[in-house]
Parts: structure tokens; sequence; C-alpha cells
């Protein structure tokens, strides 16, 4: 079997250019490590068409770095005429009827959509295991979660089934599964994607980012998805930005702050230490870090239930087995047909998440829960603007444990929220988050530093992670790291 | 604190949200739900720094379009994913009784 797919863009890039592979070979491999790790479970739906569109791109184009490369999507972003079903039986047959701005991007880039990655329905979920297809697995370890909710995303590149995957985040579930199986992933700023034909969540939380092997083809990669977009309302009108332009420079004299609570005893103390041996070395290569304090950032998960429900529980509402989706059979009438449609159509995680919501924002709850909710969203978004006055980057752990097994925790339906702490509260503001992995635990898992950036601070980000990532060299292939 | 919800709170919540709930569902929810709304319920005792809302935290400017008629989807289309239809029309159970 070739190994095109264990080289660098750049190199696939320099073989494309000499005419040494063509984009049909690339496909042709990506197929057959899917196929070979079926088990991970990493994809609902492969595009059969992907070998055909590989045959028909033409001639190299050779700036592009991303021509011709496989990409996998989250499936909760819509590919016209290739299944998107949100993990959901609601949406089990649903074909959309347009693309994604952002899958329109990547199109025009002539990169070649090889399949939609598997998810907790709807996104919601820290683990995967909502998934109306079975959760997938950790290519470091297969008894273990992928994280989630972009868990499918994650396995796949993980596991070097493909270089790139978009995934949405929410409340962390781009950057908690990267950090789950040792990748790096960004959500960028509000804004900075355009969510348009993204299923929507919480629509003031939700933004689209890329999940890759290494922090430059992750530069690359989000300097093409970003795009003004008249079709998303909050969508930004910067112009677009060349996200690697930092990436090599030293960190000497960059300052970073550390907030104790993401130091405090909720983490696992291999990770803190870890972290602490990350601080050290950044402070040898010229950064200073310091502790601090970012008022708020503890109340993360409370807040996060009352915005994201409130948000999921208006969001969801248009699923009512009238235009699209899963129907029920034979209602009696209007109401019932709402209601069997719904109890049938969604999992668990997802009716308890609508009906909190529906909860939340009814009569009085509205003022005594969601605006109180949005008071402190306001207050957490100044504390951190008041941190990035002094500081250049924050930095912490992405997550309070590493992996845990595919059936430890499944009767709690609040743990999936507790996975999430240390990374909803950058949803909350708006900011940019990304994670970089930077060591393994006892057991071989990975760990990984989340660092958070001022709005469109992206390129800081990816030249700090770029320096952790040249000075860890760590081997981040499972499959050669994994017997 | 009670450590379950009454019946009658989670069939109005399952009201509000139009989802049918089993016998069965209904006490695994009364668990459930009750554990939510306790996390929920925490945000009474946060101190706010002052009264301001953040809806939605983006500082730009809307990007509004103009009202004009742009591209158009075929009936085709709309209708290809509708669970049941006839001609041009998505098909519904009754919604008025006499």
């Amino acid at each position: 079997m070739s190994k095109y797919l264990d080289l660098s863009i750049q190199e696939i890039h320099e073989l494309l250019v000499k005419k040494e592979v063509t984009p049909k070979d690339l496909v042709v491999e990506c197929f057959e490590r899917i196929k070979e790790n079926e088990t991970l479970n990493a994809f609902i739906t492969l595009n059969e068409d992907a070998i055909s569109i590989a045959e028909s791109l033409g001639e190299v184009e050779e700036d592009n770095l991303l021509f011709g490369l496989p990409i996998a999507v989250k499936d909760n972003i819509v590919t016209k005429e290739l299944r998107t079903t949100c993990a959901s039986k609601m949406l089990e047959n649903f074909l959309p009827i347009y693309d994604a701005t952002v899958v329109e991007n990547i199109k025009k880039q002539k990169m070649i959509i090889i399949g939609k990655t598997n998810m907790d329905e709807f996104a919601m979920g820290s683990t995967s295991r909502t998934s109306y297809f079975d959760a997938p697995k950790n290519p470091w370890n297969k008894n273990c979660i992928a994280g989630g909710s972009s868990g499918g995303s994650a396995a796949c590149v993980a596991a070097r089934l493909i270089p790139f995957a978009l995934g949405s985040d929410t409340g962390g579930s781009i950057r908690q599964p990267a950090s789950y199986c040792g990748i790096v992933g960004m959500k960028p700023t509000y804004g900075r994607i355009s969510r348009y034909g993204l299923v929507a969540f919480g629509s003031s939380l939700d933004q689209i980012g890329p999940m890759t092997r290494n922090v430059y083809e992750n530069a690359v990669l989000l300097s093409n998805l970003t795009s003004f977009d008249e079709k998303d309302m909050t969508s930004s009108k910067k112009e677009k930005e060349d996200y690697t332009r930092f990436i090599g420079k030293e960190i000497k004299g960059m300052k970073i702050g550390v907030p104790n609570y993401w130091m405090s005893d909720i983490v696992e103390e291999e990770i803190r230490l870890e972290m602490e041996k990350t601080i050290r070395r950044l402070e040898e290569l010229g950064a200073t870090v310091e502790r601090i304090d970012i008022d708020y950032i503890e109340n993360a998960v409370t807040l996060y239930q009352i915005i994201a429900m409130g948000e999921a529980s208006s969001n969801l509402a248009r699923f009512d087995g009238v235009r699209y989706g899963y129907r029920t059979e034979n209602p009696s009438d209007v109401e019932e047909m709402y209601r069997k449609t719904r109890q049938a159509g969604f999992g668990r995680e997802v009716k308890r998440r609508i009906m909190i919501g529906s909860y939340l924002l009814s009569g009085e709850n509205a003022v005594t829960y969601y605006n109180k909710a949005l008071q402190i969203r306001d207050d957490i978004k100044k504390s951190f603007e008041h941190a990035f006055e002094t500081y250049d980057l924050i930095i912490g752990p992405t997550t309070t444990t590493v992996a845990y097994s595919l059936d430890e925790n499944l009767d709690d339906p609040m743990k999936s929220f507790m996975d999430d702490i240390l990374v909803i509260p950058v949803n909350m503001a708006g900011l940019p988050g990304m994670n970089v992995p930077i060591a393994f635990n006892h057991n071989h898992m990975p760990i990984g530093l989340h660092i958070v950036g001022p709005s469109f601070g992206e390129a800081k980000m990816y030249q700090l992670a770029y320096a952790i990532e040249q000075d860890k060299k760590l081997n981040l292939n499972p499959k050669e790291e994994v017997a | 604190m009670e450590d379950k919800l009454p019946k009658e709170e989670v069939l109005h919540v399952a009201d509000l949200a139009r989802i049918a709930v089993t016998e069965e569902e209904l006490e695994t929810y009364q668990v459930q739900l009750k554990k939510m709304l306790d996390e929920v319920d925490k945000i009474k005792e946060v101190k706010n720094y002052d009264e301001e809302m953040l809806i939605c935290p983006w500082d730009h400017e809307a990007s509004l379009r103009s009202d004009e008629v742009g591209e158009v989807l075929s009936n085709q289309e709309v209708l290809q994913n509708a669970p049941s239809h006839t001609g041009n029309f998505i098909e519904v159970p009754v919604m008025i009784n006499e």
C-alpha cells in the first residue's frame, strides 16, 4: 500500500506538481486506510463520487497547497447531495440541497470531500457516544472515547486516515476531542468562518474549525476557510489572513497568562505536571508566563447549560416532521405528529437538552436564568478582555482528564458538560481557542494544551503552538507508537 | 432537596418541547432533569459586575443583505426531503378539527 498520506502536505504537493502522484492516488489510499480502520467508526457516510471528482480536477494549481487533498467533513455541515445526518435518526436520510459556505470554500481550493464524520447527535455531547450510528473510537486505545462532539473528525485525523477534517465547536467540540486524540484543533473567533450550512445548535456559540495532524497544516487550512458571507449575519468582513505568517518566529518576549482555576485540582495531577513542564520550557524560550485570575470561568458549565440549551431548544424546533427528516407513522393529528416524531427521532441527550432549554426560556424563567446568564456571559468577556490588555495569549490544559473508557460515566447527565469545563468560557466570549498536543500520560494517552487568543488573534496562537510543537517533537502517529 | 422532579413538572417541560414521553422515560427524566436543573440553579448565586448582557459575542456591524430576490430553489429540491407530499404540496395530518 502507498504511504503518501504519511507525508507532509508540502511533500505531497511537490509530488502532485511533479506528477509523481495524482489526486486519485490520494483518494484511493485514503479509502484503503478508512477500510482498514473500519473499527474506528470515524465515518457515517463516504463520498462515492470522490474518485471521479479526483479524476476531473485537471491541472495542478502550483501555489495551492490544498489542491487535490482529501478532507473529511463533520456530519452537521451540509454537503449538496451527500447525506448529512447530524448523527441522528431524525436526519438519517437527509440529502442537502446546497453546500455550506465553508464547503464551497474547500471545493474552490479543489479539496476532495471523502466523507462525513461521526459525532454526538446534533453535536450534543463530549464523547460522541450519543451518535445514532454508535460511537467512534480513540486511535490510541480503541476501548476509549475519541471525545466529542467532533469525535469522528478527531479520530480519522489522529489515525492518519486523512490529513484534514472540519469540526464544529459550541462548547469545546473541536478542542476537546483534538486533545483526547492528540491532534491540532482550532476554534476560530466567532464570525471568522461562515456558519451558513452548519446545522445550528447554539447559534451564538457555534463555530466551524480545522482539525489537522500539525500546526502548520491547521494554519494553511484555516487561511482558506474564511470568507465574508452575506448569508451569515454574524460573518466578519475582516480581510482574509495568511495564518502561517508568524509560524517559525521565536516567542521571545511573548507574555502569557495562566488562569489559576485552570491549574487547580479539578485537573488530573499528571496533566498539571505536564503543563508545568511546558511552562518552564516556554520561559526558557524567552516567554514570560504568569498566573492570573479570569473572573467567572468557574461558572462556565452553568452558563453553558442555560445559554446553549436555550438556543438549542429554539433551533431544534424546526425538526417537526413536516418539511424534512423523520416523521412518525400514521399520526392522528398534527400535534401527535410533532410529539411522536420528536420522541422517536431524537436521542436521549438531545431530548434532555431541548426540554431543559424550553423550560429555561419559558415565562419568568427567561429573566431568572437566561437574562442572568447573559449578564455573566458579558462579564466573562470583559474579564478576558481585561487580561488581554496585559497578555498576548492565555494557556491552560484543554481537558481535566485524558480520554476515558467507552463504558465509563454513561448514566451521569452532567459528566458530558464537566468534560468541557476548561474550554467552554472561550465560546461564551467568542474568542479563538486551540488545542496542541504536549505529552502522553502513563498509559500513553495524549495530553493537550489549550491556547486562547484575543478576538481575531489566531496568527499569534499558531506562532506559539508551532514553537511548542517543534520543542516537543512528539510522535503523534498511533500506528507507529501503539503495537 | 428532593432528588427528583415531580411528574407533572416533567410533563409540563415535555409539553413545552413538544416531545411525547412514555411512563418509563418519565421516571428517568424525573431524576436526570433534576440534576441538570440543580446545576442551572447555581446561576442565582453568582454575583455579576453589572447589568449589561451579551447575547452574541460579535461586535462588528451586522451584515444585512439587500432585500432582493436571489437564487430560488426549485419545487423538486424543496420537496425532495419532505416525508410526504402530493404534487407541489407538503402533506400533513389534520390540523383543524370541526
